[in-house]
């Protein structure tokens, strides 16, 4: 029971309480802290392995912009360009199941990285080996099947944000 | 004035969605096999369900009913689980299949993943 590592779980519940109750009333407020309050220090153990990593706005600040990038960049682009291969009349698709490489290292950053991936249209996430740093990923149009290349076209971009926020 | 421009921005959002959800039925039952109709699920689970539920929530903000903010809260809060969530059910599908090998990967150009596998069971023997 740490309560500094509790900070950020007990914020985020009690936000989530307030956004999804909508209301400002006293009632309201105090039985969101109780409740952020419980819920933060049961969870915090699980939820928090590295208190300063927690805490830093600097981090905050790279996931807020990392959030602009990917839902009005990258959802767009791959939205877009898998639309244009379905309206397409000779559907001109080119799967295969290729091997990218990863170099970000918390699990957070993995998972939000092959998170990224699944959500944008056009590539999924198969199976993932820890040892050897791979993600299995079916893409839609493989163009090349070198593995550096493919973490270019696949992957790079979101590791850059990624790293910033959870390494 | 900013009640219209919210619900105006609602409208284009669940009007996106429409189209998002459409094309990816489409792509459903175009796409040839159940790998690549995963892709098409994906059009259907970002663009097809997470647009139009915040465009609903503003549409819910623009209206004057009563409670108003619980509407778009909720709805905030539903799209943003949806996004999370909606990954890890596409990734337990695509594995649990490919293990299996009960869909083939055809046509493909290429299945590193199959070949890796096949490598490890090879040294096992």
């Amino acid at each position: 029971m740490n309560l500094k590592k509790s900070i950020v779980p007990i914020f985020l519940a009690f936000v989530v309480y307030v956004v999804f109750s909508g209301s400002l009333s006293i009632y309201d407020i105090s039985t969101g802290i109780v409740v952020a309050i419980v819920a933060g220090l049961l969870f915090s153990e699980i939820l928090v392995k590295n208190v300063s990593k927690s805490l830093s706005l600097m981090r905050l600040g790279h996931l807020i912009r990392y959030a602009f990038y990917y839902f009005f960049v990258a959802e767009v682009q791959a939205h877009l360009d898998v639309i244009k291969r379905i309206l397409n009349p000779k559907m001109p698709i080119n799967p295969g199941i290729v091997r990218v490489p990863y170099e970000v290292s918390s699990d957070y950053a993995i998972v939000g990285v092959a998170g990224s991936i699944i959500n944008t249209p056009g590539t999924v996430v198969i199976d993932i080996d820890e040892e050897k740093k791979l993600y299995y990923v079916h893409w839609i149009d493989v163009s090349t099947q070198e593995p550096g290349k493919c973490r270019q076209a696949i992957c790079e971009s979101f590791e850059k944000y990624l790293t910033k926020v959870f390494d | 004035m900013i009640d219209l421009i919210l619900t105006i921005i609602g409208e284009i959002l669940i009007a996106v969605g429409v189209f998002c959800s459409l094309v990816a039925s489409i792509g459903m039952l175009r796409f040839p096999n159940f790998f690549v109709r995963l892709h098409a699920a994906t059009v259907g689970s970002m663009g097809g369900s997470f647009l139009p539920i915040i465009g609903a929530g503003l549409i819910a903000l623009g209206s004057d009913f009563p409670d108003k903010w619980m509407f778009f809260g909720g709805l905030i809060v539903a799209a943003i689980i949806v996004m999370l969530v909606s990954p890890a059910g596409s990734h337990a599908l695509a594995r649990a299949t490919h293990r299996a090998r009960v869909a083939p990967v055809e046509p493909k150009v290429t299945d590193h993943l199959k070949e890796d596998e096949d490598e490890k069971e090879g040294e096992k023997d």
